[in-house]
């Protein structure tokens, strides 16, 4: 029995870790209506000022804590007045992008400078350690917990009796009303976001002296897991988090506890989409609270598209299929070839997000289950190379649409909280599913590309081959977009209730939609498959969900060209920038800053 | 006298032969003119970046010697390093790149098992040696006869890990830590196999996923299979973390850690945690093999830091390469037969690398018992610690 109480405990060490993360991002949802995807990059950046401070020049714990909170507040005041503030007014996709372009630009500063080594942070005082039950607890536990426990205290008599407090409230409420009853909503979003983003640094500079241990890749975990905590409390929720964070970390650890450490993730995100199909609102929400987004209409904006008239479409087809000819080089035949399968990426993608409206975060599960379905169809079964993609691609948008079945009635952000999850869930099946998917090792051997047992092996067939499926696909899409059912789905994405009224069956369409888009993101993932020759649970992560996402936004919400430009663009700048070597992350994160700043509804326009 | 294994001094016996007998052929004096180029595909950026920048210090160093003494025939050998971030959609972009330069006479790389893989199909087709360096995993070399690997075989250093732990530190009942990845599950299994074979019991596996920072539950779930020793296959970072962990828990359990872990980092993550942690290594600071000696005395010297596993894995590297284009010239045929015909290049890994023609690995790395003592690895020269 005294092992339950060290599981509990270590629950409960480990939720306070993602409560002190989890109360910035609620803090920020709460008044932005923004998932701060730059959360754990300020995190980062409060774990490393606290280790120049500790190391170079000796300071005493009280004084890095306040050293780590003024960089971290620095650095959110900045995040609003230059990432942020710009974007005002424009639908809140484009704050969401922003946030992950700032992610990347302030982790690839900080590899640059610290180097991506990771680095011991000491914590002289804070080595004693009480014997509690079998295990102990160290002063840094206590301090940890003394601290979120102070700041949401602290917090919540800011947010309840002070003045400011009230306004941060009322913004959160109702952003015009607040407006036009005087407050400042800029001047409360600042403030906002320097308490936050002064929480987040102080968390990383305590996780990283609890751990011993910083590097700069340690913000996306960091992200993901305070994502989750305060998602299950409740978004926007600042208790809320702080339940759903030790919620989180006691699940984590009963999983551990039952099943094995290989499965503690999947316990976190069962759970989160549990709560999220259950209590849309989060665990502690009360119930007379109004849904926080209803927001119809205004998470994708509305912009006119520009019109690509069919004759240049068509010729520009044209020049991509007689590219080969004029320019055999491998190289960019392989770049564009990589292009082409995630244009299939964004084609699905934008029809799921853009047309319907459903911002999905976990993109690459479908690939992976086209991947595997292929690579197994083909040498478990036999089945030949083109039939085995044909299946990839139903069979992803028959397990895609199951999965996500559940989730439909979620909207907005929650919905893509709930595909962020159910995309981890699919990633670690297929981890510990070893006897269909080999696990960890992978699979390997996979045969070439073929089309009729012909072998597609140079780069020009295979180039052609992706290019011709890509073409084939679009021009689907595109007389999908255009006919009777392209209108119910963009009725449904701009305003559900109005379509229901309709008489159209909300479910059913999101569910067509979702299956004929999952089609496309298994067809690719098919076809990269047998391309690589091996894949395993890594190959399609969450990473490259968040490039299908990008190229999507980039290109404008639901638009065909767009997908794909948005595709040849995002695949090709950094091949483009590699003369910069460790540069060029960073320059990419840049342009894309910039042109999220200049073209917030995507380079072509919303369709 | 050390407790080293016998091969280890045939090894630095034959080393020793190996490097008076290397300079002969070659012009003394700095290498001049058009260099030779190698590619390297591997992370610079994303989170496995440190790795890369471990590869880099050591190809550095191995060139600073071979082109210090006349390079390739004269020509000075250089690498192109280009970013895959360890992606296999950019690797394969980066081996389409290297593929078309003509300059490029052989691949290194890249580091995780799914970018190299993907681009070997892409280096097969057109016949350039992709030279796998780190990939331990088993299929790496079957994706055809233009994939070479010089990365320790799991098959070879795992059961040396198990008569450590089991024959000679006496563990019977042994739990397992393992980085859930390719090359952590392989070692796993192959540790697993051996350590019964030794005749211990396994009583617990645990997989572990990389970015992993909390260790504490899984501690329990351990301490609760009640085992008498811990192995660990994990990289430097997690094992600092996992062994910190486990004294904060209390849990004192005499650890096993795979060669992997073999780094100052570890020391300085670690801190008071992981004394007393055992490992293996192929190389150690007190070696008495030349070639590691001068290895070690100018890496010091050129970056001010003791060296570790991944600087090792590239600074051999680009010695054998030197050596294959020195003896059986600089295109890309002549390297992928030169590998052939190669032996017994000196190595700090191997002592002397030779590559068998059916499986082109090398097999016999170097083993020593290590033990960390007082802050530092030292070679282990007591007897079993479990009675």
């Amino acid at each position: 029995m005294s092992s339950w109480f060290d599981y509990t405990l270590n629950g409960i060490i480990i939720g306070n870790i993602y409560a002190l993360l989890a109360v910035g991002l609620a803090l920020i949802f709460g008044v932005a209506r923004l998932i701060n995807f730059a959360h754990g990059s300020v995190y980062v950046v409060g774990a490393y000022a606290g280790f120049v401070a500790v190391t170079q020049f000796g300071t005493p714990l009280p004084l890095t804590i306040l050293i780590a909170v003024a960089v971290g507040a620095l650095l959110g005041l900045v995040i609003e007045r230059f990432g942020l503030r710009p974007l005002q007014g424009y639908a809140h996709i484009a704050p969401l992008l922003a946030t992950i372009g700032i992610s990347f630009v302030l982790d690839q500063i900080m590899q640059l400078t610290f180097s991506p080594d990771p680095r011991a942070l000491p914590s002289e005082l804070l080595q004693q350690r009480f014997q509690v039950g079998s295990g102990t607890i160290g002063a840094l536990d206590l301090l940890i917990a003394a601290i979120g426990l102070a700041s949401a205290g602290l917090l919540y008599a800011f947010l309840r009796y002070t003045k400011l407090g009230w306004a941060v409230r009322a913004t959160a409420q109702d952003r015009d009303a607040a407006q036009q009853m005087g407050v400042n909503v800029d001047a409360i979003n600042r403030t906002v976001f320097a308490i936050a983003s002064g929480l987040g640094a102080l968390s990383g500079l305590l996780v990283g002296m609890y751990y011993n241990y910083i590097d700069p890749a340690m913000s996306f975990q960091a992200t993901l897991k305070g994502v989750v905590a305060q998602v299950v409390g409740g978004v926007g929720n600042v208790p809320g988090a702080i339940a759903g964070s030790l919620l989180l970390g006691l699940v984590e650890s009963y999983g551990i506890a039952l099943f094995g450490t290989s499965y503690r993730n999947l316990f976190a995100f069962v759970l989160l989409v549990a709560v999220l199909v259950l209590k849309p609102n989060g665990l502690f929400a009360s119930r007379r609270q109004t849904p926080p987004e209803p927001m119809t209409g205004t998470f994708i904006a509305p912009s006119k598209p520009i019109h690509i008239p069919y004759r240049i479409l068509v010729a520009l087809a044209l020049v991509a299929a007689l590219l080969p000819a004029v320019l055999p080089d491998p190289y960019v035949l392989q770049t564009l070839t990589n292009a082409w399968l995630y244009g299939l990426a964004g084609l699905s993608l934008t029809l799921i997000a853009g047309t319907v409206g459903l911002i999905s975060l976990g993109h690459a599960a479908l690939l992976a289950i086209g991947g595997y379905a292929s690579a197994l169809l083909s040498i478990n079964l036999g089945v030949p190379i083109g039939l085995s993609i044909l299946s990839a691609g139903l069979i992803a948008a028959a397990i895609g649409t199951l999965l996500v079945f559940p989730s439909f009635r979620l909207r907005g952000h929650y919905l893509s909280i709930a595909t962020l999850a159910i995309g981890e869930i699919v990633s670690l099946v297929i981890l510990n599913w070893e006897s269909l998917t080999r696990g960890p090792i992978g699979i390997s051997g996979i045969p070439p590309l073929s089309i009729f047992g012909i072998e597609l092996d140079t780069d020009r067939s295979i180039y052609w081959f992706t290019l011709a499926t890509l073409v084939v696909l679009a021009a689907l899409q595109f007389r999908l977009l255009g006919s009777h059912l392209g209108r119910v789905l963009r009725a449904v994405r701009d305003d559900d209730i109005a379509a229901r009224s309709y008489g159209i069956g909300l479910n059913r369409y999101k569910a067509l939609a979702f299956a004929v888009g999952s089609f496309a993101a298994g067809i690719s993932g098919g076809i990269t498959s047998h391309l690589y020759s091996y894949i395993n649970h890594e190959t399609f992560n969450s990473q490259l969900s968040i490039l299908a996402l990008t190229i999507v936004i980039l290109g404008g919400m639901g638009n065909v060209a767009g997908a794909i430009l948005g595709s040849v663009l995002l695949v090709g700048l950094p091949e483009v920038f590699r003369i910069a070597a460790e540069y060029r992350v960073l320059i990419y994160g840049l342009v894309l800053l910039l042109l999220i700043r200049f073209r917030p509804q995507g380079l072509l326009g919303t369709v | 006298m050390p407790a080293l294994h016998r091969r280890l001094l045939l090894g630095a016996t034959a080393a020793l032969i190996g490097l008076s007998a290397m300079p002969a052929g070659a012009q003394t004096g700095p290498a001049k003119g058009e260099p030779i180029y190698l590619g390297v595909s591997g992370p610079l950026t994303g989170p496995n970046a440190q790795y890369g920048a471990q590869w880099k210090q050591g190809f550095d160093l191995a060139l600073d010697e071979i082109n210090g003494a006349g390079g390739i025939k004269g020509r000075p050998l250089a690498y192109i390093f280009e970013d895959s971030q360890s992606d296999p959609r950019q690797s394969v972009a980066v081996a389409q790149k290297f593929v078309a330069d003509k300059r490029i006479v052989a691949e290194l790389g890249d580091f995780s098992s799914p970018a190299s893989m993907a681009a070997s199909p892409i280096y097969q087709r057109a016949k350039l040696v992709q030279f796998g360096f780190t990939n331990s995993h088993p299929d790496f070399t079957k994706g055809g006869d233009y994939m070479w690997s010089n990365s320790v075989s799991q098959a070879d250093e795992q059961p040396l890990s198990a008569a450590f732990a089991v024959k000679r530190l006496g563990m019977k009942r042994i739990a397992v830590l393992h980085l859930n990845t390719d090359w952590g599950r392989t070692s796993k299994d192959i540790f697993v196999k051996a350590a019964k074979e030794d005749g211990a019991e396994i009583v617990a596996t645990e997989g572990y996923m990389p970015d992993e920072k909390d260790f504490r539950s899984t501690i329990v779930r351990i301490r609760d299979a009640k085992p008498d020793g811990l192995m660990l296959i994990s990289y430097y970072s997690d094992a600092a973390l996992i062994a910190r962990q486990l004294q904060q828990a209390g849990v004192k359990l005499p650890t096993v850690a795979a060669s992997s872990v073999y780094s100052p980092k570890l020391l300085e993550l670690g801190g008071d945690a992981v004394e007393g942690i055992f490992t293996a290594s192929r190389y150690f600071p007190e070696d008495p093999r030349p070639q590691v000696r001068d290895f070690i005395t100018r890496f010091k010297k050129k970056y001010a830091k003791e060296p570790d596993a991944f600087n090792a894995y590239a600074y051999d590297t680009m010695v054998l390469m030197a050596q294959v284009m020195r003896e059986s010239g600089t295109d890309r045929k002549a390297i992928h037969d030169g590998l052939l015909k190669v032996k017994d290049v000196p190595s700090v890994i191997f002592g002397k690398a030779t590559f068998d023609p059916n499986t082109r690995r090398v097999s016999g790395a170097m083993s020593v018992d290590l033990v960390v003592k007082n802050g530092r690895f030292t070679v282990y020269e007591g007897g079993p610690v479990v009675h």
